[in-house]
């Protein structure tokens, strides 16, 4: 009788995209291997990475191609999971699971503890699960690190005839990649999560607002409510509680959450002047929590382990685990979680595994477009809310770029600029107008032509934007522009017309 | 034309009319959005012109023509842009004799741009129609161009 060894090969779009897709294909014809498609580890920087079970454990083969499956099944050569570094010295719980389960088994998603989180939120109630929130001193992991049980509250102590959870899965910051993880990977957490804050502030429907870009998250997500539908999850207090995935159309701005409820309305994605919060009136007008797909998918674990565990993670303001994205020139790009509190430094170089071949560092970005950059001076700054927010700095949705010797500062920063005039939904005129004198003196100055007053003309444009942006996508698109200035002025200042 | 547009419009009734979801419907079935069926449109929604015409030029994936066979778009977010995707995108302008938002001639291709596709950790990222490569080196373009037919 032939044997059938199962392999593990992730699902993930990004493991697809780094060849995992023709991995599948290659190996469909193989009668002796049984391949199953989990979620990602976030290690892309060894994908496609291939496992199998050992009596220690999962042993894995790296940057895996067809030829090698002999090598494979062999069981040569193969690296235990567990003293990956990358991956050991992490520490993981809304990600704990990542790279073992797939991603659509609600079994064995409740076999490893998933759904607890719900059954304690239907046995405490509304008070205390806000209370339980409170304690865990959780902020939004989406940019505006606002406090969850905050928000909450207000939604709770709303009285109106219907109210809704909306998760923001418009992963618009360029550099973030995990909320489509958890959308492709681990669809039930965000789905128990936006459970638990239904139940918290009584709210009869549901809507993930998916980005366009993200077709496979989409449409596992879609997979999933079906089956936690059929398995009658999709109820709370006997009333029926739809959730329903929405498709953007590719405009940034629907990632603040006011354009994001427009866009959901069917309206253009223009941001809406605050307050009121969409915690107070927020789509049709209803009380609205919006919240992000991290945020949502680190509830469950708060609630089945308690609000005092959480907060005993990370940094006086900032508790808890952060889910770093690590990208650009680094070494080892791949998805980091970690409590709060690490410099940026110790990040690049534990996890970074320090530059890709042939690079030298020049500057780090994070925080998204929107976010700062930091040259090699500033690397002890530790990665967390109030760090950040005193180096007038944002951590954002935790994107991390790298850029190398190559990068031509200028040009970067008309790019930012460029992204900016793209992007803005023209409701404010600092916002509509600004980006776009501020990408025009940019191409002046990279085309040569460009003065001192430029530079000048620079910083008084981005202190407008500043403080007269209605949100954040105005208000924070010059800090990469102002801090590329900054720390390479002489770059800057080469290209000047003399 | 007006028949086929009712009829689509038909399936995505509701009350309040979402004009972005009616548009989206429309793009899947018609491959863009035609600009003259605006008025038709915004009658069957029970909307004004002004609303659907706004929604319509609002959102950079609402096409007004028709796009080639394949559409690609390249990424350009900022992992993407560290590691290249300007040099990418230019080797696609010129093999394909095409600008950002044109369609090359025979119609095949469509070539645009993405501003960030989730892709930053195996990147600089090129997606075709729904695939994604990641590690996209420019010496590696003609060979994934021959596979789209």
């Amino acid at each position: 009788m032939r044997t059938v060894t199962r392999l593990y090969l992730s699902n993930d779009t990004s493991a697809r995209a780094a060849g995992a897709g023709v991995l599948a294909d290659a190996w469909s014809e193989h009668p002796e291997v049984q391949l199953i498609r989990i979620s990602s580890r976030g290690a892309f920087y060894l994908e496609p990475m291939v496992e199998r079970d050992s009596p220690a454990g999962r042993v894995a083969w790296f940057n895996v191609t067809a030829q090698d499956l002999p090598l494979i099944l062999s069981g040569t050569d193969g690296t235990p999971v567990r003293s990956i570094p990358f991956l050991a010295q992490q520490t993981r719980f809304t990600f704990a699971d990542f790279g073992e389960t797939e991603p659509l088994a609600l079994d064995e998603y409740q076999a490893r503890g998933g759904l607890s989180g719900l059954e304690t939120a239907l046995r405490i109630g509304p008070d205390a699960i806000i209370e339980e929130l409170q304690v865990s001193q959780l902020r939004g992991r989406g940019g505006a690190a606002f406090p969850v049980w905050n928000k909450w509250k207000v939604a709770q102590q709303a009285r109106a005839d219907q109210k809704y959870v909306v998760a923001n899965a418009d992963e618009g910051d360029a550099g973030t990649y995990c909320d489509r993880m958890i959308l492709e990977g681990d669809p039930f957490r965000l789905l128990e999560g936006m459970l638990i804050c239904a139940r918290a502030i009584g709210a009869g429907r549901g809507y993930v607002y998916c980005r366009q870009e993200y077709p496979a998250a989409a449409k596992t997500l879609r997979a999933a409510i079906q089956k936690a539908d059929e398995a009658e999850l999709l109820e709370l207090d006997g009333e029926p509680f739809p959730i329903e995935v929405v498709e953007g159309a590719g405009s940034y701005v629907c990632g603040e959450e006011t354009a994001l409820l427009e866009s959901l309305e069917g309206k253009r994605g223009v941001v809406r002047a605050r307050p009121p919060y969409p915690a107070q009136s927020g789509l049709y007008g209803r009380p609205t929590i919006v919240s992000n797909v991290l945020t949502f998918a680190t509830i469950p674990n708060i609630l089945s382990r308690g609000g005092a565990w959480h907060a005993a993670l990370g940094t006086e303001q900032s508790r808890g685990t952060m889910a770093l994205q690590l990208g650009g020139r680094v070494k080892h790009p791949g998805l980091v979680e970690v409590p709060f509190g690490l410099s940026l430094h110790q990040v690049l170089e534990q996890f970074g595994g320090g530059m890709a071949p042939g690079s030298r560092f020049k500057a780090v970005q994070v925080g998204g477009p929107l976010g700062s950059l930091f040259p090699a001076s500033q690397m002890d700054i530790p990665i967390c809310y109030d760090a950040f927010a005193k180096a007038g700095a944002v951590l954002g949705h935790g994107g991390i770029v790298v850029y190398d010797h190559e990068t031509d500062m200028v040009d970067l920063a008309r790019h930012f600029m460029a992204f900016t005039a793209d992007e803005s939904c023209g409701k404010c005129t600092p916002c509509r107008i600004g980006s776009v004198r501020g990408r025009e003196i940019l191409e002046r100055i990279q085309a040569g032509s460009g003065t001192i007053e430029d530079l000048a003309l620079l910083h008084d444009l981005g202190d407008t934007m500043k403080v007269a942006s209605l949100c954040a996508l105005g208000g924070r698109a010059p800090y990469p522009v102002l801090t590329a200035i900054e720390h390479f002025s002489a770059e800057f200042r080469s290209k000047l017309r003399t | 034309m007006h028949e086929q547009v009712k009829t689509i419009l038909a399936k995505v009734r509701s009350e309040p009319p979402n004009i972005l979801k009616a548009l989206l419907a429309l793009q899947e079935r018609l491959g863009h959005v035609p600009t003259e069926a605006v008025p038709d449109i915004a009658h069957a929604l029970g909307a004004t012109t002004a609303q659907v015409a706004g929604v319509l030029s609002y959102y950079p994936d609402l096409r007004l023509t028709h796009p080639g066979r394949h559409l690609i778009r390249v990424c350009m977010g900022e992992s993407c842009y560290a590691n290249g995707c300007g040099r990418l995108l230019r080797e696609l302008q010129d093999r394909l004799r095409v600008d950002v938002g044109e369609t090359a001639a025979g119609g095949k291709f469509t070539l645009d741009t993405m501003s960030c596709a989730g892709n930053c950790a195996v990147s600089p990222t090129v997606m075709i129609d729904r695939d994604l490569y990641g590690r996209l080196l420019p010496s590696q373009l003609d060979t994934l161009l021959e596979r789209y037919k």
